[in-house]
């Protein structure tokens, strides 16, 4: 958990007044959280999916500006938004994530299969811990709970893919393939999303 | 609790074993309470939606068979979310429920600190209580438990104590639904669960004092109470908070004749059980170490204590048969017994009409106010009314700041039944984020904005056509004909008596008079005042009336040497009027002065005589609120050194300038208001037991319309 320093009250910032917050997305952003909200008889329906469109327009993760417009955009309250998203392990809130986010899955099965080793191949190769970010900022490495591919096992979830089964001497070749790879995993992992939430409504349609 | 206002009658449900009647759709947890039993509860609060997260009011439920047996659930139910139905079966006392209940407990206590003995919740705190009837008597927890910080101040008033939290939500729960701020959430989860501010930003909600009270733990506790007492120390008085007009019932916890904390106490007519944090934290001037304790008289340049004959000398001869060069200024924290025989002593004795308590820029005479324009009351509304209304028009300053008790009856009128809530301000108010419409006007143009949405809101009416066409030079535009959409049918108009603080107040205020007069909505138009007995003083008559100066006159006048006495009552002028150049000129100028007071202010350095006063909690008294509620304060300590009863100390000059019958009792002065204004007769000592007694509201003399304001 993240460790909050004692200080003094007086000296406590005033959380920003909404006629203050910039408004950062783009006319794209924009039009996509106005088909949103079509979807939702509130806003507050819509704060997920906002995050993800914030997620993606601030560089894959969610600084308190980005927490600050998704609650002005949605008249909510900071402090509401700012709980959702730090609810869920998928938004990045506060710290910048790499490029590439490799998501180790270290549940029973892949365990049994050799998840600790590869996890311990990818620390020594990339020189980081669990997370960790690299300094040049391309991969951010994180243990994650049941990825629900045991099929796969050990798998890997980097950004939009799943990779698996991987074993310790692929993992060498995948780092430089994603090292060469000029886009933002993360970035694409959220745009996915979002245009997958604004397209929910034609599934439901068809099925 | 909302199914039980949607469906009514009532449903038969059995209690261990007890066949009872109940409102259908009554939660469990408040039907137990009928048979005099109790569940233990957490996050469950009475006025605030269920949510069944501490899991602590487990209980067994079963339903009743058309051929008499009863069919149990096969695991237990949270009585706090489970509403009454026909044939429910209710066990709250089995043996599996007893388990149940120390389960949760010991589950609750694994991270729990328990370090009670530092605890300022400890003593009054619902954990131990229910570890001590529910909980197990040790635990099977050896493991480290979790550490956090201890002391984090969320706000000036407010700190957190994140290891005790037990993360039933209720502080989180309270900024949602009931202030509206919505200033706390949780964030992350699991055993990480903490409830914060965004990114640590001050908690600077007008009502956050709240939170400490409703928190189970001592999670959230009061800064400045922190460590100063133990609940069991301190001896607990109800009383009234005189921070606003609103009247709020607090419960004042004092301690070797120091104010320590306040809490809010049950009123459902008034302030349901929330204090506002003006009220909370703002009583800190009643353990001010420099109260004047003893008389004191200038002697060359120098204020030295004196003894009561001497002042009374000095006052007598300047006073006495002053006539016009004789004046008096009241502040709001005077009781109406004060203020009654202040006024009589000023009529009677001195001769002289110049009283005025209102401090405002605008200060409108008989014949200008919105009874002299208009024919109409001031105030037509109760503050419990407000939870029912369907529309209103919230004009002039934050409603927060001036009604904090109307502004959360208003706002759970719309959160209940969507009631549709107009704003007109200069400045964000805590009243946008649930209006329907909100007119955001330049400062010093509030008259236009009013007059703009009146013309808006006739455009979809018929009749008043006299009105329509004086406002014709003001063209709505589309915003005002949007807000005007939520006025179509009734109205509440609510507006308080800081308006007149602005330039064009009085012209705001008449034109909201003119909108209701207009619209038919006379009956539901409101301007209350803000200073905690106004009212009183209103009624009262402690004001010039036809012949007399009012603030600003007695002012100019002191300047220009026709007031030669003045008396100031429990007032400060550098604080309350606008233009402190006058006001010291005015003392400076002034021959003899008088300040009477119970806290140190800077008008005493100017004093020819300091009168001590005693504070409202020293002394039995009256206050009217805002809806004409005469509450009954009783002393809670002795005064501070020879302070005096201000009605005892006019008293006792009255004696000495006209022996007649002394008083004794404020109960006496009250006799004695009755007998020169009827409509106070509800207000007698005996109908002021509980929460006082309401005097009558919207007597209106014929309601009129006033164009001139539109030229």
């Amino acid at each position: 958990m993240e460790t909050i320093h004692l200080e003094n009250s007086r000296g406590r910032p005033k959380a920003p007044n909404p006629e203050q917050v910039e408004l950062k997305f783009s006319d794209q952003a924009v039009q996509e959280l106005e088909a949103l909200l079509t979807h939702y008889p509130d806003k507050k329906s819509a704060i997920l999916p906002t995050l993800w469109i914030a997620q993606r327009e601030y560089g894959g993760y969610l600084p308190p500006e980005a927490i600050a417009e998704v609650a002005v955009r949605l008249q909510r309250s900071y402090a509401e938004i700012e709980g959702v998203a730090t609810f869920y392990t998928m938004y990045h809130v506060g710290h910048p994530v790499g490029r590439h986010l490799i998501e180790v899955c270290t549940c029973l099965t892949c365990q049994v299969c050799g998840a600790y080793r590869i996890a311990e191949r990818l620390k020594a190769k990339l020189g980081i811990d669990f997370g960790e970010t690299t300094e040049d900022g391309v991969f951010t490495l994180e243990e994650v709970e049941c990825l629900d591919a045991c099929d796969r096992a050990p798998v890997l979830q980097v950004s939009d893919a799943y990779i698996g089964p991987v074993d310790e001497a692929e993992i060498d070749a995948l780092i430089e393939k994603l090292r060469s790879d000029p886009g933002s995993g993360t970035i694409r992992l959220a745009d996915e999303i979002v245009k997958a939430q604004l397209h929910a409504n034609e599934q439901r349609d068809i099925r | 609790m909302a199914s039980l206002a949607q469906e009514p009658g009532l449903v038969t449900i059995t209690i261990d074993g007890t066949e009872l009647q109940v409102p259908k759709g009554e939660l469990v947890v408040e039907s137990v309470k009928r048979l005099g039993r109790e569940i233990p509860i957490f996050c469950y609060h009475p006025r605030m939606k269920p949510v069944g997260m501490c899991r602590m009011c487990l209980v067994e439920v079963g339903m009743k068979q058309p051929d008499g047996t009863v069919r149990m659930m096969p695991k237990p139910q949270a009585g706090c979310t489970l509403p009454a139905s026909d044939n429910l079966v209710v066990i709250t006392d089995s043996e599996s429920v007893i388990a149940d209940r120390r389960g949760v407990l010991e589950f609750l206590l694994i991270n729990h600190p328990l370090d009670c003995p530092i605890c300022d919740r400890g003593g009054e705190c619902p954990l131990q209580n229910n570890t001590l009837f529910y909980g197990p008597s040790t635990t099977r927890y050896v493991e480290v438990k979790r550490h956090l910080p201890k002391a984090f101040p969320l706000s000036r008033h407010v700190t957190l104590d994140l290891e005790r939290c037990i993360q039933c939500g209720r502080c989180v729960r309270f900024t949602e639904e009931i202030s509206g701020d919505a200033q706390l959430a949780f964030l992350f989860r699991g055993a990480a669960m903490t409830p914060r501010t965004f990114e640590l930003t001050d908690l600077d909600s007008k009502f956050s004092g709240n939170v400490i009270e409703i928190c189970p733990v001592g999670a959230l506790t009061s800064s400045d109470y922190r460590f100063r007492a133990r609940p069991w120390d301190l001896e607990t008085r109800p009383s009234t908070c005189l921070e606003c007009a609103n009247g709020c019932s607090v419960w004042f916890d004092h301690r070797g004749g120091k104010m320590v904390r306040i809490n809010g106490r049950v009123n459902d007519a008034v302030n349901e059980e929330w204090t506002c944090d003006k009220g909370k934290f703002g009583h800190g001037y009643l353990n001010a170490p420099d109260r004047p304790a003893k008389p004191l008289i200038r002697k060359e340049d120098v204020l030295a204590a004196a003894d009561w004959s001497t002042a009374y000398q000095q006052i007598v001869a300047h006073f006495e048969d002053g006539r016009t060069a004789v004046a008096g200024l009241v502040g709001a924290k005077v009781s109406n017994e004060d203020l009654f025989q202040f006024k009589r002593m000023f009529h009677r004795h001195f001769h002289s009409p110049n009283l005025d308590h209102r401090w405002t820029r605008i200060l409108p005479s008989q014949t200008e106010g919105v009874r002299g324009l208009h024919g109409i009351d001031e105030v037509h509304t109760r503050i419990a009314e407000w939870e029912s209304v369907n529309a209103a028009l919230v004009v002039g300053n934050d409603l927060a700041s001036d009604q904090p008790m109307v502004y959360l009856r208003l706002r759970k009128a719309w959160q209940r039944h969507g009631a549709k809530v107009v704003v007109i301000s200069e400045r964000p108010t805590y009243a946008d984020h649930f209006a329907s419409a909100v007119i955001r006007c330049e400062e010093g143009k509030l008259f236009e904005a009013v007059a703009r949405l009146s013309a808006a809101v006739l455009q979809n009416r018929e009749g008043a056509d006299a009105l329509r066409a004086a406002l014709k030079p003001f063209a709505p535009d589309a915003k005002d004909r949007a807000a005007a959409e939520a006025l179509k049918g009734e109205f509440f108009t609510v507006c308080s008596e800081s308006v007149y603080a602005k330039p064009d107040g009085g012209k705001t205020v008449s034109a909201l008079a003119n909108l209701a007069v207009g619209t038919d909505n006379a009956q539901r138009f409101n301007l209350y005042p803000v200073g905690a007995n106004d009212m009183g003083a209103a009624l009262l008559g402690v004001h010039p009336g036809g012949q007399g100066m009012n603030t600003r006159e007695i002012l100019e006048g002191c300047i220009q040497g026709r007031i030669k006495s003045l008396w100031l009552l429990e007032c400060d002028p550098f604080a309350l009027w606008h233009d402190h150049q006058q006001v010291q000129d005015a003392l400076e100028n002034v021959e003899f002065l008088v300040v009477q007071t119970s806290a140190p202010n800077q008008a005493m350095q100017y004093a020819s005589v300091v009168l001590p006063c005693c504070a409202h909690v020293e002394a039995d008294g009256t206050y009217t609120n805002i809806e004409r509620r005469v509450q009954k304060i009783e002393a809670i300590w002795r005064p501070k050194g020879d302070a005096k009863p201000s009605w005892k100390l006019f008293t006792e000059l009255m004696l000495r300038m006209n022996p007649s019958r002394p008083i004794f009792e404020p109960s006496e002065l009250m006799e004695m208001i009755i007998a020169e204004d009827e409509s106070f007769a509800p207000a007698a000592y005996h109908n002021l037991e509980g929460n006082g007694a309401c005097l009558p509201l919207g007597v209106d003399a014929g309601a009129q319309l006033f164009m001139e304001i539109y030229q």
